[in-house]
């Protein structure tokens, strides 16, 4: 009898030894985000980690839908989920509403410094809120100056360096090719937060920005007026931009461009694959990709995209999570990433790897522009702020506020929200 | 003279009717048939130049197009058995019975109604977490008839009202019971009530999307519209692509209802003239 | 149970009371599913937002929140935003619901007509109905677009100039109007259609024999038979028409500016974007409060015309 009970002890003491090596992971990606290519990324992992087991979870295919389903899942403190991806604009709200798990728990105190060096530099302020690091980069993204090379090389135009003669070069263009249906520069005007990225735009290539490094407000009417005012003399007064840019989303102008119909396009990088390998492209190697252009005595900025990897403060494995969480965003995964699925990688050196290259070979020229990419404002209250900005640039382009006006009540919502 | 005219006028308002329901259901359908480039072109095309089933191969080859269908059949036909069993038993024993408190519930049924389902997502998720019932199509049923049920309550209850008492009464004095009076009497009368409260219980859940993608995210448990979604990008929005996807989802539902309406109304009515 | 009832209701079948007594429970039995479903899926998250409601919780600035009362409300009260929000939906139901009203009325009573064959008829009421909201919203800005829209094909086809629907603010409001009549219209023909099929047809022939016009067919039998269904339809449509979100959100974002931007949709962004939970639960108890005040105007309507 007493035999029995042992063995009956043992046999459970090793069952729930083996069980409790078995680790649930909850990996949280959007539709749009290939699950397919991470299901392998994965599966590597788990084949390096016996007992590790790590599942994916679809919630959506767009950002909004994504933060919808996320907003609902977190705020409800649910322990199902070990790690999110997130857009680069949502990990300051994310520290603030206490959903994700601080990372320098993990890291002894020089190591993160190092580490973070390895990253394209801009996500160190995207990715740091009030001194903590909260996320990881999965992968990069900017916002590219696409042109079509043979227009400019047929009028003799070197790619633009200032925005006036991004201006003139459009105007040549347009007026040496009597085309209706083309036109000079296209940009984000409608309610998305590709819009905010037009507002800050002319402010960054002025040399100014928003907040300053302490992340106190800067902006002033002037500014902000400038920037509104830029956009839309690119409709009235340049002709370079038709009247209708409040409704043009960002992949409108994307398959305009790729019918042939822009001769500049402020595009993410998701614009150069369909360029190259959409069977119906009208532009198959013609389009080129520059930095952003400036004006005289400013910079050229363009803005930072991309994708990062935060622990949720629910997970009940962290420490798990932690180990893959740094597999995720190391340069081996980087490297899947970029050859399975073209994403831009987030370390420098990967652009200069012959494999990579390959694969993509514009990511050669792509490497200035995500050098020189700006992270947009990070505040628990992004999304307010956001608001207020491209509501402001779109409200001009509709021609319902003056500039004077929309830019007097966008510094006037932001000094509400920063305090100020 | 009338009756050629008539005839006519009857073909001409049919028409109308048929347009002015189908257009959208037309351009989706046309856009199915289209590349995405052919949508670019400017004037605008109408019938597509080269009709390819592309998208349409594309549609089942990228997502589990049919287990979502199946998915949202499941649900939809789920949510409706419950909302219209449940709501008859309520609109009748309103409409019938001598409560005191009728109209207080009825008003309170109404006003659940205003209040957005987008609003009450964080409690509903953590009810369905708690219970287990998240990724399950019981939990989905659960919500969209709840969803369905003070619009079907009262468009019942309204039928209820407009059925003569004396019908029920004689059937209660041949040794009917109430409940036997509802199934065999008030439910067959007022058979175009049942219908409608079905129909709208049906397209309720079979259009759902925020409570469908919030509950049911799993991949082999997504509904259709849910599902459709997905095959959109961060930036990209593939119309051919989804456009087959929807003809996918709403024509066998379209086609099923307008064909079978008629045999189910009268089915429902059949009992009445019968008994 | 129901046989053990039907004998005891046989038996008292002269006596009052006790009849009252297995109707009350009867009664009970019959609404029981009803308040248990809605006790699970409603009634637990409408206490939980009002009391929401009454908390100052803004994950922005934190995880947890601190009880305030009314302050939500109050701030409500000097909001701008909300105002307009405000003006926006109740400008969109003073336009949708009597445009859906008649234009299913019309619909209804087109269908109701003698078709030989009935089914495209049905399926061309059906169809607008059962298209998702989350695509009928993207469908419509696509036809309103300017470069690619049909609206503007045909302006150009008939002559016209083609409009900016999309970022003109007034012209906004009327092409999401129209889209939201259009798609609505279905629900209250659907509604309507039931209830004019159940309308006995002796009523119609004793009309025909008293020699009566179709209008006087019209508004002394139709109509008031139609009463009880088209006020369903009405208050469904209304409170649908305050709770408007998919289709401008689809449209226009809410764009140009605010111009389109309605009171659901400013509740999303205080909860799912600004994460600002206690004053977007505020706004959510105000919607409720708007649609309350609604239909107790419709009773109110409904009893003085019973009253007559």
């Amino acid at each position: 009898m007493v035999r029995l009970l042992v063995g009956v002890l043992v046999a459970l003491l090793l069952a729930s030894g083996a069980l409790a090596q078995q680790v649930k992971l909850r990996v949280f990606i959007g539709g749009q985000q290939r699950p397919d290519v991470m299901r392998k990324i994965l599966d590597v992992y788990e084949q390096r980690n016996p007992g590790v087991k790590v599942e994916i979870e679809v919630g959506g295919a767009t950002s909004d839908q994504q933060q919808q389903y996320l907003t609902t899942v977190l705020t409800s403190r649910d322990p199902s989920l070990d790690i999110i991806l997130i857009d680069i604009i949502r990990p300051a709200q994310y520290k603030a509403a206490g959903w994700s798990e601080p990372l320098d728990r993990y890291l002894p105190l020089g190591a993160r410094d190092s580490l973070l060096r390895q990253y394209l530099p801009a996500y160190v302020r995207a990715n740091i809120v009030d001194g903590t690091l909260v996320a990881l980069p999965a992968f990069a993204d900017a916002q590219f100056l696409f042109y079509r090379k043979d227009l400019l090389d047929k009028y003799g135009f070197k790619p633009p360096t200032t925005w006036d003669e991004a201006i003139g070069q459009a105007q040549t263009i347009l007026q040496g090719e009597r085309n209706p249906n083309l036109n000079g520069i296209g940009f984000m005007g409608n309610i998305s937060e590709g819009t905010v990225c037009s507002f800050l735009l002319p402010i960054w290539a002025a040399g100014g920005d928003v907040t300053d490094e302490r992340g106190r407000l800067v902006l002033t009417e002037d500014m902000a007026r400038r920037s509104l005012q830029f956009w839309l003399d690119l409709m009235d007064r340049h002709r370079v931009s038709p009247p209708n840019m409040a409704e043009k989303a960002q992949d409108t102008i994307r398959r305009e461009m790729q019918q042939g119909r822009w001769i500049f396009g402020t595009l993410f990088a998701y614009a150069w694959a369909h360029f190259q390998n959409d069977p119906d492209s009208q532009v198959k190697g013609k389009i080129g990709v520059a930095v952003m252009p400036r004006f005289e005595g400013g910079r050229s900025a363009s803005c930072l995209g991309g994708w990062q990897w935060t622990i949720s403060n629910f997970s009940r494995n962290k420490a798990q999570a932690y180990r893959l969480l740094r597999y995720l965003s190391s340069p081996e995964v980087a490297k899947v990433l970029a050859l399975e699925a073209s994403n831009l990688p987030a370390f420098p050196e990967l652009y200069r790897d012959p494999d990579v290259l390959r694969a993509n070979p514009w990511f050669a020229d792509a490497l200035p522009v995500v050098l020189n990419a700006r992270a947009r404002p990070v505040h628990p209250r992004y999304p307010e702020i956001a608001d207020v900005m491209r509501r402001g640039l779109n409200a001009v382009l509709a021609r319902t506020k003056t500039p004077e006006q929309a830019a007097r009540e966008i510094v006037q919502g932001l000094r509400t929200i920063y305090g100020q | 003279m009338r009756v050629p005219l008539f005839r006519l006028g009857l073909w001409l308002s049919g028409l109308v009717l048929v347009f002015n329901g189908l257009f959208p259901a037309l351009w989706i359908l046309f856009t199915s048939l289209k590349t995405e480039a052919e949508l670019s072109r400017i004037p605008i095309t109408y019938w597509p130049d080269n009709p390819t089933l592309a998208n349409y191969q594309r549609a089942f080859r990228e997502a589990p197009l049919a287990r979502y269908f199946l998915n949202s059949v499941v649900v939809a036909a789920g949510a409706t058995l419950l909302c219209v069993t449940v709501s008859a038993m309520a609109a009748y024993a309103l409409a019938r019975l001598r409560i005191p408190y009728a109209g207080g519930f009825l008003l309170s049924l109404v006003a659940l109604a205003m209040f957005p389902p987008a609003t009450l997502l964080v409690p509903l998720y953590q009810i369905f977490t708690g219970l287990g019932l998240r990724n399950t199509y019981l939990g989905l049923i659960l919500t969209h008839a709840a969803l369905s049920l003070p619009v079907a309550v009262l468009v019942l209850y309204s039928f209820f009202k407009t059925i003569p008492k004396d019908l029920e009464s004689a059937a209660l004095v041949d040794g009917c019971t109430r409940i036997g009076a509802l199934r065999y009497v008030v439910i067959p009368l007022s058979g175009p009530g049942v219908f409608t409260a079905a129909l709208l219980a049906f397209v309720n859940s079979w259009d759902e999307f925020l409570l469908a993608l919030t509950l049911n995210p799993a991949k082999e448990m997504r509904t259709l519209p849910v599902g459709i979604t997905l095959y959109q990008g961060e930036y990209l929005f593939p119309w051919p692509l989804i456009s087959a996807a929807l003809v996918v989802a709403l024509v066998p539902v379209a086609l099923v209802i307008a064909l079978f309406q008629e045999r189910i109304v009268a089915g429902l009515t059949q009992g009445a003239l019968k008994g | 149970m129901s046989r053990g009832l039907g004998r005891s209701t046989a038996n008292r079948a002269m006596r009052r009371s006790p009849r009252d007594l297995s109707e009350r429970a009867l009664a009970s039995w019959l609404l029981l599913p009803a308040f248990a479903l809605l006790g699970l899926v409603a009634v637990y998250p409408v206490l939980d937002l009002m009391v929401t409601s009454l908390y100052e919780l803004h994950l922005a600035y934190g995880p947890k929140g601190a009880f305030v009362g009314l302050a939500n409300y109050e701030r409500l009260l000097e909001d701008a935003r909300f105002a307009n929000a405000l003006r926006v939906t109740l400008l969109i139901t003073l336009v949708t619901v009597p445009g859906a009203a008649l234009l299913g009325l019309l619909l209804a009573l087109l269908a109701n007509l003698p078709y030989t064959v009935k089914w495209p008829v049905r399926l061309g009421l059906l169809l607008p109905w059962a298209m998702p909201l989350v695509f009928a919203g993207l469908i419509f800005r696509w036809f309103f677009e300017s470069d690619y829209g049909v609206v503007n094909d045909v302006l150009r086809k008939l002559g016209l100039a083609p409009l900016f629907w999309l970022s003109d603010p007034r012209l906004a409001f009327w092409a999401i109007s129209a889209s939201i009549i259009w798609k609505t219209s279905s629900f209250v023909a659907l509604v309507l259609l039931a209830g004019l099929q159940s309308i006995p047809k002796e009523y119609y022939e004793a009309a025909q024999v008293d020699g009566a016009n179709a209008w006087q067919v019209f508004y002394r039998i139709t109509l008031p038979l139609l009463a009880p269904s088209l006020f369903v339809a009405l208050v469904f449509r209304t409170i649908t028409a305050l709770q408007t979100f998919d289709i401008p959100y689809a449209m226009t974002g809410g764009g140009p500016g605010n111009a389109t931007e309605t009171l659901a949709m400013y509740i999303r962004t205080q909860t799912v974007e600004n994460l600002n939970f206690g004053y977007g639960s505020a706004t959510a108890v105000a919607l409720f409060v708007l649609c309350m005040a609604t239909t107790a105007l419709y009773l109110r309507f409904l009893q003085r015309e019973e009253g007559e």
